[in-house]
């Protein structure tokens, strides 16, 4: 159940739209943000406010890899695994943050804070290797920069 | 120069000068002079996806040039294209093999094997060996129900499943979910597939990750009967191939026709073959129960009626056909009533279906009658008290086509059950009276009439560009209000209720218990176990359409021949092992008895001694029997002078 007014906010957004699927990705990130990720629940919550079927909103989902059917850490870190990233060591980068974080990729660290996924072109290219966590893009990476932003990402979360 | 109205696009193909239609693509120009360029995703109902990237033809010269997809390019004056230039050639070749990349090595047991165009083309792309040593990706197959297997691992990733089923169909319970190389078709949960149009995905599907299930394991292709063939589970006259093998009907897929039902068929008329196979189904002639030959049967049915003519007088006896009865026998019916001087000749049961096929045959002829080909072109269309599911999915599917090219749906409020309209794949409006519907102001309007009593009040909205079309009870209903008309028949209802029918002759027909009442002699022509066969004194086992060549005329009244698939005969599944192989020396199949119902009509005909050599489709319809079952049909109008 989501709370009123998230709903009414979410209706009036789907409203405003043009066709009800143009409104789909904000009404998934919206009730995302609202549970962590996106839930069964979330996934027919979604189709009512949207007007379309389950199995049509499950599709939107798992297209867009920011849209999480998984439960996933407080902070999901995506790195980049397209071609130009992967020319400037995003391969390494992101063997190396998973030996940092002791987990796979795809995996949740322990403590629930992390999330490390794979991902594709973040259009970030001139800036690779390049990764994304939450809203924020960080460039020019390497381990010691990646690890550094890690602890600040924690860190924030913390406080 | 395009813009120009008929401007027609000239272009050479492999040296081959085509001049097309505009907007007609070059893979299409192509098949216009029968070069076939292979292809997936592309669909002529469904049209172009880019998806697969195999149809590449080098454009040599013109407004386009180098490598392109034949399906995406629309023809252009001007263009010269090569389908064998070794630059094409490989690029075919490629596409395929990583097409192949994840496919299975299953061939020898997926049932889509030797009728699998991604087999065929496969080979005739030239890809042989597979130079990927990688490891394959695999996916968990879904429950889609008691129709429909799933394989999830051969698929291509051609969309052309989730085009038909949500776009063409309207279904939004399957679809296409994941990105890039973890694509997967199915639903949220496995489950039985809801659109009553899903068997169509067995068609439309390049390769097996969607196979019959009813006919899993049982054939391959080359061993099938086949012959071109009509559905008799409603009006609308699908065309279709059954594939029958060891005198069991397998499956039945959809054939194309452009006027009637284009490439699909609904899953009633693909998944109710059980009908034909049933082993409840009478296969001997009966007398009181009793297994006897033909000759004694039919000796003994002359008998009876002369015996019950004596005690009641021959007008007691009523000879009912029914709009399931095909032509061939429908129109010896009057000759039989004639032959032995019985009273009443009926076409119908029920008084309500043979009003509204008599409606069908007053309103339509060849300008009026709306075909499902016209259906789909409409820009408006009038639902009057139409259960469109129940009575000619086809027609519902037909037109969700019109309403996604704009045209207006407008449904007159009726007796109708409002679940009726449930689940219909498409958006209506509601209108009280057939008169508020802004017929005049559309260019192409078309009324749908189901079976209500809303067909009544359609008359006066008939002016001049409305076409009309109907959904009538059984496969030949137009055929049968044509017969009753033209002989004066009445219907059983009718003429029960006048008191004087004490015998019936009932030919493949469904009789309610209630005009029983009082009946003293019953014998019964039928191939389906019905009650008025389990309560018939004679029983005489008649074919399945599916083992008899035959005509039914449809709700637009088309006139159509479908060909003999199968001999009659128990099914060799359900057999006995220990009564195999038969011991006794026969010339017949077991269970091979059933016979047209025509011939058996005309035999009791020839009994009679009133005609020798009694021959189907005289007369008026001799015309019917030149039809050809390859062709599109004919309509009535277009060979008859004359129709009451």
């Amino acid at each position: 159940m989501i709370p009123t007014q998230l709903r009414t906010r979410l209706e009036q957004h789907v409203a405003a739209a043009v066709t009800s699927r143009e409104a789909a990705v904000q009404v998934m990130k919206e009730l995302q943000g609202h549970y962590g990720w996106l839930t069964d629940e979330a996934v027919g919550e979604a189709a009512q406010l949207l007007g379309l079927s389950p199995l049509q909103v499950e599709e939107l989902a798992t297209f867009y890899e920011m849209i999480y059917r998984r439960p996933v850490g407080k902070r999901v870190v995506h790195v980049c695994d397209s071609i130009s990233c992967w020319a400037m060591g995003g391969e390494s980068l992101l063997a190396q943050l998973a030996a940092h974080l002791g987990i796979g990729p795809g995996e949740t660290t322990g403590d629930g804070m992390f999330t490390l996924l794979p991902c594709c072109c973040l259009g970030n290219c001139g800036e690779s290797p390049t990764m994304m966590i939450g809203d924020n893009l960080y460039g020019w990476l390497t381990l010691e920069k990646a690890v550094e932003i890690l602890q600040q990402e924690s860190r924030s979360m913390m406080e | 120069m395009s813009l120009q109205k008929g401007f027609m696009p000239k272009l050479i193909i492999d040296n081959i000068a085509v001049e097309v239609a505009e907007g007609v693509t070059v893979l299409e120009a192509a098949q216009s002079v029968g070069i076939h360029i292979p292809h997936f995703c592309w669909h002529p109902a469904l049209g172009k996806a880019g998806a697969c990237r195999v149809c590449a033809v080098k454009m040599v010269d013109g407004p386009v040039k180098g490598i392109q997809m034949s399906c995406m390019l629309p023809a252009q004056d001007g263009m010269v294209v090569s389908t064998t230039d070794q630059e094409a050639m490989a690029m075919r070749r490629q596409v395929i093999e990583w097409l192949m990349i994840n496919h299975p090595h299953d061939c020898p047991v997926c049932d889509e094997g030797g009728e699998c165009q991604l087999q065929d083309y496969t080979i005739a792309g030239g890809h042989g060996l597979r130079s990927y040593t990688g490891k394959k990706r695999t996916h968990i197959n879904q429950y889609l129900g008691p129709h429909i297997e799933h394989e999830m691992n051969r698929c291509i990733q051609c969309y052309r499943c989730v085009r038909f089923y949500q776009e063409f169909a309207g279904g939004t319970d399957f679809g296409v979910m994941g990105s890039a190389g973890r694509i997967y078709y199915g639903r949220v949960e496995g489950g039985q597939l809801e659109s009553p149009f899903s068997g169509n995905l067995v068609d439309i599907c390049p390769t097996g990750v969607f196979t019959d299930k009813t006919a899993r394991f049982r054939a391959r292709y080359w061993d099938y009967d086949m012959a071109p063939s009509v559905c008799p589970h409603c009006s609308l006259g699908c065309n279709t191939v059954p594939a029958a093998r060891y005198r069991e009907l397998l499956k039945i897929v959809a054939r194309r026709n452009d006027a009637v039902n284009g490439w699909f068929i609904c899953d009633k008329g693909r998944f109710t073959n059980s009908v034909v196979n049933d082993p409840a189904r009478p296969r001997y002639p009966l007398v009181d129960g009793r297994k006897v030959g033909w000759d004694e049967a039919l000796d003994n049915l002359l008998l009876r009626i002369r015996e019950f003519g004596a005690v009641h007088g021959p007008e007691s006896l009523a000879i009912v056909g029914s709009s399931r009865l095909a032509m061939e026998a429908a129109t010896l019916l009057y000759r039989l009533f004639a032959g032995i001087a019985a009273g009443s000749l009926c076409y119908f049961t029920l008084e309500e279906e043979a009003d509204q096929a008599r409606a069908a045959i007053t309103h339509l002829n060849d300008a009026t009658s709306a075909s499902m080909g016209d259906v789909q072109e409409a820009d408006l269309i009038a639902l009057v008290d139409c259960d469109l599911l129940q009575d000619g999915p086809m027609m519902a599917l037909a037109v969700r086509q019109a309403w996604r090219k704009g045209a207006k749906i407008f449904l007159v409020e009726n007796d109708v059950a409002p679940e009726a309209q449930k689940g219909l794949p498409f958006e209506w409006q509601s209108v009280s009276l057939l008169s508020d519907i802004p017929i005049r102001e559309a260019r192409k309007p078309v009324i749908i009439c189901g079976r209500g009593k809303g067909m009544q009040d359609v008359a006066p909205a008939l002016t001049s560009g409305v076409k009309l079309a109907y959904l009538l009870g059984g496969p030949n209903a137009f055929g049968a209000a044509l017969l009753s008309a033209g002989h004066g028949a009445t219907t059983l209802a009718q003429a029960v209720a006048s008191g004087k029918v004490k015998g019936i002759l009932a030919v493949e027909v469904d009789i309610p218990p209630e005009l029983l009442q009082g009946i003293s002699f019953i014998a019964a022509l039928d191939w389906r176990a019905t009650a008025i066969v389990k309560a018939a004194h004679i029983v005489l086992p008649t074919t399945a359409w599916v083992e008899m060549d035959g005509t039914y005329i449809n709700n637009e009244g088309r006139a159509q021949r479908f060909k003999k698939v199968m001999h009659p005969g128990l099914p060799i599944m359900g057999l006995d092992p220990a009564g195999h192989p038969p011991r006794r020396h026969e010339t017949a199949p077991p269970g091979g008895e059933p016979r047209p119902a025509w011939q058996v009509v005309a035999d009791i005909i020839e009994r009679t001694g009133t005609e020798r050599d009694v021959q189907p489709l005289s007369g008026q319809w001799q015309w019917l029997r030149h039809l050809d079952a390859e062709s599109p049909g004919q309509r009535i109008w277009q060979n008859m002078k004359q129709v009451k």
